[in-house]
């Protein structure tokens, strides 16, 4: 098991410097570059060329490249170049981390209980109308994305009802994260409906249950004791696959609703070429992903022996 | 049972794996919730309203509806006898003056900041830490003798070595300024030194504590001018290479104004300097710029603000007579102009009667008051009201006139709009729906000449990749530009001359660029604007453009705050506000 961690985590490295050199390698040879946003409309190629000598722009693109990834080893992520000037890369992302974890951490909290919950009574009364209501309201929510849902609940709630701000980022105790944080939430309350209806489903027919119930043990503790208890333990490994799903669903969000958090610094940062901006927060994204999958994968060796040691 | 049994071993592992699990989330939760107190920031709704990003320093549009804002952050209370000015603000990218070049940095950088001139509220060039100065060498040897007794904000004096360390630093190309080539390249010896062929700036020499001498390339009457530019500010060597990079966070200045605190997102709070060096001195004890921004109206309503943009929701609530709050609107252009710009090299746009029909066939006042509820005053030219010794009341626009815009196409080489080729009016912007202006004009010209023309919209970085290649691949554009100084030169000579940079049209008239290049060097003022008046004049006669508005600011003030004003560039402004505790 340990050997397994180990081998997953040593390619991590691997991993981040094919993804910076993806990143790069969009923003070396897309339209646009970081001094053409800087110069603007003041633009010249005289001036043009001073200014990427002095970002170090004008060397080849291996060397660029390399300096990145030897930065990264140094764990040296930059400075910005055009959205924010000379100010350190790594003090900006510590500024908009905490509203990106506020968000989502409130997004679980909310998505993982409801979830259970509506999948939990789901499976329990199978076949019933509330049972095909929530699997045709999760896949109804899972289908549609966030950018379609996201400008539409505005319309609903802020430009037409008037009951909810239209953006902006008051904290997470305010009613400018209601919206946010329903849409981030709906991915996770439609997986978790579904998964863990399947999962209870699973566990209510199999024969240990059917044995607690001919002891004549009372509903409630073959429920809580046996289905619950048995039903929920896969549900961990859905945790670490949504977990990075989320990141994703939070660069989207954030810049619908204008909240101040790492998604809208990614977008903002993409539309200003701030490549180094744009190739940490691809890296956090990517150690994100790739420890949630490993988390996922442990636990599924955890929960199902047959998958263990591979 | 022994696979049963195996399951159950693992549900402790299981549950404390997920209680740790809950706890690590709990801990960043809480973390999260601390930091909040110190991060709520800058807001924007990207998709819902596509705004148009800053052309270079500034916004670009007057400002639609803001999105809901964040709560007011505290500010300490005034005490009895203090002038505190609580106004609205922006989150500066940067607050080094070296690395600056956009509007919202600006408005503090001038304030902490100072340097040798400076641009009085008229926009006239006055003395600032330099005294006086002496002009020798045909115009390219400038002498200045600084004051006496100038100190930054720590005490200690401030000397013409130090002018000499900062300008060197503005050039040296590790530290990354983008506007030290166009501010400072004049200087002999800074381009090397951005190329990394110099280590010195050699043509600023220090003559003694008080006197410095610079040499520019040529004889330009614009030099001065860029001085005032917070690319020339002269910075503390100490406080600079003491705080490496986050130096910003504790800026050891000169100007009539100190940083006392700055909350990302939160709040910047300015205090007075009570050693400024020259008149007028700051009254003001504290300034307050709140960040979270947002609906400030309200704020102001409610008295928490002492001033605020009027955002185009609120324009007709104001403007009206019988709101007692019209009393209190101020308002002020800026130097800066809208157009659409025509690339003469594309067609149907190569001739001239086709540019001119389409001038002739927007009705620019009803577009204007439709979309922006007359808040901006439409341009008929292309120089913006406010530059001081610049007017051209005798220019002759080219005015609404249906009827010769449809006569100008029958003569052209076209004939009939049937015979145009498809054509495309590119915009900046994200995504979304384009700009209420843009599709305005896009109905009108349908309209008026039965033409049809599709809007594409391009992000900003790939917009200017475009107009500044040299084949503009644009036929048709829409676009803002400001002033960096305030001179017709700036927007004649720099847009339009033949062979400027800036000219993205393809537009080329030999006769304008004469009048130009004579303005350029022409030393009497009087002839001088009657040059660029005659070059304005042929400029809107050729319709490279059609000039859409100008930009235009409006502001209520309490009737506390007096002194307030709005300079149509930012300069240093806040020394001249004072607040009258009794009204």
């Amino acid at each position: 098991m340990l050997s397994y961690i180990v081998r997953r985590m040593l390619w991590l490295p691997v991993l981040l410097a094919i993804m910076i050199f993806i990143t790069f390698w969009l923003g070396f040879y897309g339209p646009g570059s970081p001094e053409q946003v800087l110069l603007g409309q003041r633009y010249s190629p005289e001036t043009a060329a001073l200014v990427r000598r002095q970002w170090g722009l004008d060397k080849p693109f291996w060397v660029q490249y390399g300096r990145y990834v030897l930065n990264y080893v140094s764990l040296n992520f930059g400075e910005s170049l055009t959205k924010y000037p000379g100010q350190p890369v790594a003090t900006l992302l510590a500024r908009r981390l905490p509203i990106t974890l506020q968000l989502n951490f409130a997004a679980v909290m909310l998505g993982v209980p409801v979830g259970l919950l509506f999948g939990a009574i789901a499976a329990y009364y199978h076949g019933s109308w509330f049972d095909r209501g929530i699997i045709f309201v999760s896949v109804f929510l899972r289908a549609i994305p966030t950018l379609v849902a996201g400008p539409i609940l505005l319309f609903i709630f802020a430009k037409q009802l008037k009951l909810l701000p239209v953006g902006g980022w008051d904290g997470i105790f305010s009613p400018s994260a209601i919206l946010p944080v329903a849409i981030l939430s709906t991915g996770i309350i439609a997986g978790f409906a579904r998964q863990t209806r399947a999962n209870v489903l699973d566990v209510l027919n199999s024969d240990y249950v059917r044995t607690a119930r001919a002891k004549g043990l009372s509903e409630v503790r073959v429920l809580l004791g046996h289905v619950l208890q048995n039903a929920l333990i896969p549900l961990i490994t859905i945790f670490g696959f949504m977990l990075g799903g989320m990141v994703e669903g939070t660069l989207i969000t954030e810049t619908i609703f204008g909240i101040p958090g790492m998604g809208l610094l990614a977008f903002e940062a993409i539309n200003a070429r701030d490549y180094p901006i744009v190739i940490a927060i691809t890296v956090l994204a990517a150690v994100v992903f790739a420890l949630s999958n490993l988390w996922a994968d442990l636990f599924y060796g955890v929960i199902d022996p047959r998958i263990r040691n591979t | 049972m022994s696979e049963q049994s195996g399951k159950k071993r693992w549900i402790p592992l299981a549950a404390v794996l997920l209680v740790i699990c809950l706890l690590a989330a709990c801990v960043i939760g809480v973390l999260g919730m601390w930091a909040i107190s110190k991060n709520v920031a800058e807001t924007g709704v990207t998709i819902i309203e596509t705004r148009v990003p800053d052309a270079g320093n500034g916004s670009t549009t007057p400002p639609e509806d803001q999105p809901t804002p964040p709560p007011m952050p505290t500010f300490a209370p005034a005490s009895p006898g203090e002038q505190v000015l609580t106004i609205p603000g922006g989150d500066p990218p940067t607050l080094d003056p070296h690395l600056s070049g956009d509007a919202t940095s600006a408005v503090y950088v001038v304030e902490i900041f100072s340097g040798l001139v400076a641009y009085d509220v008229n926009l006239n060039l006055v003395p600032d830490i330099a005294e006086s100065w002496d002009v020798g060498g045909d115009g390219t040897v400038y002498t200045f003798y600084l004051r006496k007794g100038v100190k930054f904000h720590n005490g200690k004096p401030v000397r013409a070595q130090d002018f000499k360390w900062s300008f060197e630093r503005a050039c040296d190309f590790k530290t990354g300024s983008s506007t030290a080539a166009t501010y400072m390249g004049d200087i002999v010896g800074c381009l090397d030194k951005l190329r990394g062929r110099a280590d010195e700036v050699s043509g600023v020499k220090v003559i003694d504590d008080n006197t410095l001498e610079i040499t520019i390339d040529a004889p330009k009457a614009y030099f001065l001018s860029k001085l005032t530019y917070p690319t020339a500010y002269v910075l503390d060597q100490e406080n600079v290479e003491r705080g490496g990079r986050t130096w910003t966070d504790n800026p050891n200045g000169t100007g009539p104004f100190k940083l006392d605190s700055i909350n990302f997102g939160e709040s910047i709070v300015l205090r007075k300097n009570e050693n400024y060096y020259r008149d007028p001195q700051p009254q003001l004890d504290r300034i307050n710029f709140a960040l979270s921004g947002g609906s400030a109206m309200i704020r102001y309503e409610n008295d928490e603000l002492d001033a605020t943009p009027v955002g185009l929701a609120d324009i007709e609530r104001v403007t009206d007579p019988t709101n007692p709050l019209n009393a209190e609107l101020m308002s002020g252009t800026r130097l800066s102009v809208f157009y659409l710009g025509f690339n003469v090299n594309k067609p149907p746009f190569d001739d001239p009667k086709v540019r001119q029909a389409f001038n002739y066939a927007l009705n620019k006042n009803k577009i204007v008051s439709v979309v922006y509820k007359e808040t901006v005053p439409i341009a008929e030219g292309i120089v913006p009201p406010g530059i001081p010794g610049y007017t051209n009341p005798d220019l002759v626009p080219l005015e609404y006139d249906p009827r010769k815009a449809l006569d100008l196409i029958a003569e052209s080489k076209y004939g009939d709009v049937t015979e145009f080729p498809d054509i495309t009016l590119y915009t900046t912007g994200a995504g979304g729906s384009p700009a209420r202006i843009t599709e305005a004009i896009v109905a009108s010209l349908k309209e008026e000449l039965g033409v049809d023309i599709a809007i594409q919209q391009t992000d900003w970085a790939t917009f200017l990749s475009d107009i500044t290649s040299p084949e503009n691949p644009y036929q048709m554009y829409q676009l803002g530009w400001i002033a960096d100084y305030p001179d017709p030169q700036n927007f004649l000579d720099l847009l339009f001359h033949s062979d400027s940079n800036q000219n993205h049209m393809g537009y080329s008239n030999p006769d304008v660029d004469a009048l130009l290049d004579k303005a350029g060097v022409e030393q009497d003022p009087q002839t001088r604007t009657e040059l660029y008046r005659q070059a304005e004049q042929l400029i809107i006669n050729d319709a490279p453009w059609v000039p859409l508005y100008f930009d235009f600011e409006q502001w209520l003030v309490k009737p506390r705050v007096k002194g307030f004003f709005i300079p149509p560039m930012i300069v240093p402004k806040f020394q001249y506000i004072s607040i009258s505790n009794e009204g």
